[in-house]
């Protein structure tokens, strides 16, 4: 894997379900800040994910985890990493898959569209790593076309009203960085711990710091930016009540009479991100588990893992108003000690057991 | 079976699978709806009319030599409920095909039902449907039942939605005095605490009764036509008054919506002698604050043409031209000024000084946001200033006025 796929990978992951879904909409107008604030804290989080790969280029978060710790807490420690990947997975597909219920199918029940959604995933990841990457670049220019064009078409359309982000800060700094740092900066920018399950398999090392900053950074703007379109072409209420923002800023188009109704546009980005994001998560549950459980074959536990994670997404909640409740719980619950926490405790005692051996 | 047959066998059966839609809807099953009204009944509920496109009707006028289409081109049905989505099962039992709200292009509420109950009732189940668009246009019937504006057959576009909207466009482009406004923007309007929405009105001249038939549109003269008129002014999502005629212009020309319309102005005691043809302009409101009591400024800058004169005047001297220019921003200052007057006596915010005024100065928003409506808005100090420039005297340099006039001397 290059270190490009690598960039193309990160960023589509990072877009994925966040392109999507309001993000630190409880920062109001000032939203876009506190996704930039996120992300600076995003950059921090990926300088610890790239210094435990640093002491051990060649593992998986997964085994070094089992040497960093010993046997015992490694592998209970390795496997709580397998769940929440699982977890992760599951809980992407099904925000794609009540978003396709609510928007394109409403008569399709939620089982079958994410059954068929994490056939696909499965077929890849069976695949390998080498594919999801190739796919990542060549949908990555499809993404950038669709976001150019998109952005295009609002400015053309004239219904983005600038005015409506201000005024900028009217609470002061304190909600936008509350906001940053209890919500945007654990979903999406700590979620790409994942990516230290795939570290190990980019041949070019040296380049895998700077492509991953450059990556985060664009990232980062590309959402500070739809954050900021959503809200001056909505206006703060409607942005805020809409459970998919940008899906209503792309139907307020409307260009030279014709132009309009480009509901496609949003349900092809949500489709290219939530496919890349599920299938990284996916990807490290089954390498995890694998390593874990010394099975010869990763791609042999993709298909009965895909069961798993299908049924976890039925099961994780009765409705999608309860579903948003839990991810917010499992936020900070969950993903911070799983993201920030444990990273941070292992990269000390990483620190610490490698200065031994250089003494 | 070999390896070969197998797959040949997977590929056969995978076609079934894929020929057919989970939910396919074929055109013929579906009840195209261009307009969509809402009434309100004696005993307090809804009545909501639907005009459905009769697809082959719509372009019989073209070819039968005018005479040829004997059917109408839209049929309307009426159902009456307690709510939005009730309604739109109920109309089934009228209808022999599946309603299908995404190419609605109107929707006409009645003044009585906007009075009374407001509109905030009815937006939600709007803005929640996937089917229906929230760039839909929105209208209010004026003097009128909103069903009447359905049932009344129109001439030139033979689709009665799409006659109403382009009406709408067209005056908004030519004269001013209405603004097309779309569900969107009119829930953003309605929960914003510092801006209440304006809506196009629509009335219908002559008999209801004769424009619901064919005969009506056969004649060169039509029986019942809608005619756009006025704007409706809100309050906490119920209406309270209409802006008409000139005060209608003073609030587009405040809200910057103007395009292009025509000013007239009198000129040595002759009354709108002579008419200046606006063809760009910027409106642009600001708020000063001084010891937390908000002023507001409104600045117009117009440009355009002379487009008629009446009386001698020498438009070659640049002097004269400047005069003139003086007489326009007076009589448009004074439309403007009538517009903020009675938008304050009715205490509506309908030109968003107040998003104005937190977008200054948050801080002090905090504080005017509870009174605003009703008593910051009613006594706030608004400034005025319009300049109109005279690019071009059109096709002629001076009038043929001037001449008859040396002939009498």
């Amino acid at each position: 894997m290059s270190a490009y796929q690598l960039f193309t990978l990160i960023l589509l992951f990072e877009l994925g379900s966040t392109l999507v879904l309001p993000l630190a909409s409880e920062a109001k107008q000032d939203a876009w800040l506190a996704i930039l604030i996120a992300m600076a804290g995003g950059f921090c989080l990926f300088f610890m994910y790239y210094g435990l790969y640093h002491y051990y280029p060649d593992l998986p978060l997964t085994e070094y985890v089992q040497i960093l710790l010993g046997s015992v807490l490694g592998k209970g420690l390795a496997f709580c990493y397998v769940l929440y990947f699982v977890y992760g997975a599951a809980a992407i597909l099904r925000a794609f898959g009540e978003m396709l219920v609510t928007i394109a199918y409403p008569a399709t029940p939620l089982f079958v569209i994410n059954a068929l959604f994490i056939l696909v995933i499965v077929y890849m990841v069976y695949k390998g790593i080498e594919v999801i990457a190739r796919t990542s670049e060549v949908l990555f220019v499809a993404m950038c076309l669709l976001l150019l064009s998109g952005f295009l078409l609002l400015i053309i359309s004239g219904t983005i009203h600038l005015e409506n982000v201000k005024p900028v800060l009217e609470e002061g700094l304190s909600p936008v960085i509350k906001t940053a740092f209890t919500g945007t900066l654990y979903f999406p920018f700590g979620q790409i711990i994942v990516f230290a399950m795939i570290f190990p398999y980019i041949k070019e090392r040296k380049k895998v710091k700077r492509t991953g900053f450059l990556a985060i950074g664009m990232s980062g703007l590309i959402l500070a930016l739809v954050a900021a379109g959503n809200i001056s072409v909505l206006g703060l209420d409607l942005a805020s009540r809409a459970p998919f923002p940008f899906l209503a800023s792309i139907q307020s188009i409307e260009v030279a009479g014709f132009l309009e109704r480009l509901d496609i546009y949003f349900i092809l980005f949500a489709m290219i991100g939530g496919f890349f994001k599920i299938s990284i998560f996916f990807y490290a549950a089954v390498m995890g588990a694998s390593h874990l459980f010394q099975v010869k074959h990763p791609s042999r536990l993709a298909y009965p893992m895909g069961i798993v994670v299908l049924l976890v997404s039925m099961a994780i909640a009765s409705s999608y108003t309860e579903y948003i409740q839990e991810v917010r719980i499992m936020l900070l619950y969950v993903y911070m000690p799983f993201q920030v926490i444990i990273p941070v405790l292992l990269l000390i005692i990483a620190f610490f057991k490698n200065r031994k051996k250089v003494i | 079976m070999n390896r070969k047959g197998m797959f040949l066998f997977l590929l056969i059966i995978s076609v079934c699978f894929l020929s057919g839609c989970w939910s396919k809807r074929e055109l013929t099953d579906l009840a195209f709806i261009s307009a969509y009204s809402l009434d309100l009944t004696e005993e307090g509920n809804y009545e909501a009319t639907v005009q459905v496109i009769s697809p082959g009707n719509i372009t019989s006028g073209l070819q039968g030599g005018g005479g040829g289409s004997s059917s109408p081109p839209v049929i309307v049905y009426s159902v009456t409920g307690e709510n939005l989505s009730d309604m739109d099962a109920l109309i089934t039992k009228k209808l022999s095909r599946t309603p299908y709200y995404a190419h609605t292009d109107l929707v006409v509420i009645s003044e009585e039902l906007a009075k009374k109950e407001g509109l905030p009732p009815i937006l939600d189940e709007l803005d929640r449907d996937i089917e229906f668009r929230t760039t839909t246009t929105v209208v209010i019937a004026k003097e009128t039942k909103a069903k009447d504006l359905l049932t009344t057959l129109t001439g030139t576009d033979r689709v009665p939605a799409t006659n109403i909207v382009k009406m709408l466009d067209t005056t908004e482009k030519a004269l001013g005095e209405n603004v097309r406004v779309n569900v969107h923007e009119l829930i953003t309007q309605v929960t914003s605490k510092g801006k209440e929405p304006v809506l196009p009105g629509f009335t219908l001249k002559g008999d209801p009764m004769q424009g619901k038939t064919v005969k009506s549109v056969q004649s060169t003269e039509l029986e019942a036509a809608p005619e756009a008129d006025g704007l409706a002014m809100f309050k906490e999502g119920k209406l309270i008054d209409w802006i008409e005629g000139e005060t209608a212009r003073g609030t587009l020309w405040t809200l910057d919506k103007i395009k292009t319309t025509i000013v007239s102005t009198s000129w040595e005691k002759e009354k709108k002698a002579i008419a200046y043809k606006v063809m760009r302009q910027k409106t642009k409101v600001s708020a000063t604050l001084t010891k937390g009591k908000p002023k507001l400024s409104i600045s117009t800058r117009a440009e355009g043409d002379i487009a008629e004169v009446k009386v001698p005047v020498d438009l070659t001297d640049p002097h004269v031209i400047k005069k003139i220019e003086k007489e326009l921003e007076k009589e448009i200052k004074s439309e403007i000024e009538k517009a903020v007057q009675q938008a304050q006596k009715d205490k509506s915010d309908i030109f968003g000084f107040g998003e104005v005024v937190h977008r200054t100065d948050p801080k002090a928003w905090k504080k005017l946001e509870k009174e605003w409506d009703d008593r910051t808005f009613a006594e706030l100090d608004v400034d005025v200033k319009v300049e109109a420039l005279i690019r071009r005297t059109g096709l002629v340099n001076n009038s043929l006025h001037t001449t008859l006039k040396k002939e009498e001397k």
